[in-house]
């Protein structure tokens, strides 16, 4: 399978920070199995964008993926997630 | 005093901005080579920004859902209530999670092994514990 070729990830300490930069309480900390999820789930989520996105392209026959088809799908991403 | 610590703080919004930026690029260009489209760079620039407004609302709900559980340490079982939303999500972040369980058993397994080589005792901590309690019984 080509599941080795998406080697691009979040790295845990963005993530970490990331998270941290909007916690309420200074004392809540995240456990490192937690990161790789979170990592994961924003991995989903940014592909997730990028594919629907191309598809909505795709519909419009278009070649390159601009702001308007990210637009045109972004209410229904932000109800998925 | 008070414009230091607030542009210490911009800074680093900046740079953890930029980070999202950067690996968001690279997920585009995977997703461009697979379905042969071109990102404009408006598009990774939005996708990026969507995706840092995102991590608010997921690191809210995961204070929240740990305080509700009486934690101060979100845990995988905070991050699965987030991916509730979708089923396929869901049972994705389950199956990733369980992965996870399972790999940190293994190298617990791997950890006690090479511990238990160097006491030369077995690497079974119940059995050592019934052998001390026969030697009580005979003392």
């Amino acid at each position: 399978m080509e599941a080795r070729e998406s080697g691009a990830a979040f790295k845990k300490e963005t993530v970490f920070k990331l998270l941290s930069l909007y916690f309420k309480d200074d004392k809540t900390k995240v456990s490192s199995d937690a990161i790789v999820l979170m990592a994961e789930m924003l991995k989903i989520f940014v592909k997730e964008a990028a594919i629907r996105a191309s598809k909505q392209a795709h519909t419009e026959d278009c070649d390159c993926v601009q702001v308007e088809h990210f637009e045109k799908i972004l209410p229904q991403l932000l109800l998925d997630f | 005093m008070a414009d230091t610590e607030e542009q210490r703080k911009f800074t680093q919004t900046q740079r953890l901005k930029a980070a999202v930026h950067y690996t968001t690029g690279l997920f585009c260009q995977e997703v461009a080579e697979h379905k042969e489209v071109e990102f404009s760079k408006q598009t990774i620039a939005a996708i990026a920004e969507t995706t840092f407004r995102q991590c608010e609302i997921f690191a809210r709900d995961l204070e929240a859902f740990a305080r509700h559980a009486k934690r101060t340490t979100v845990n995988a079982e905070d991050v699965k209530l987030t991916a509730r939303r979708s089923n396929a999500l869901f049972s994705f972040i389950t199956q990733r999670s369980e992965e996870l369980v399972s790999n940190n058993q293994e190298q617990k397994e791997k950890r006690k092994k090479a511990g238990g080589k160097a006491k030369k005792k077995s690497d079974a901590p119940l059995q050592s514990g019934m052998d001390e309690d026969e030697d009580s019984n005979i003392a």
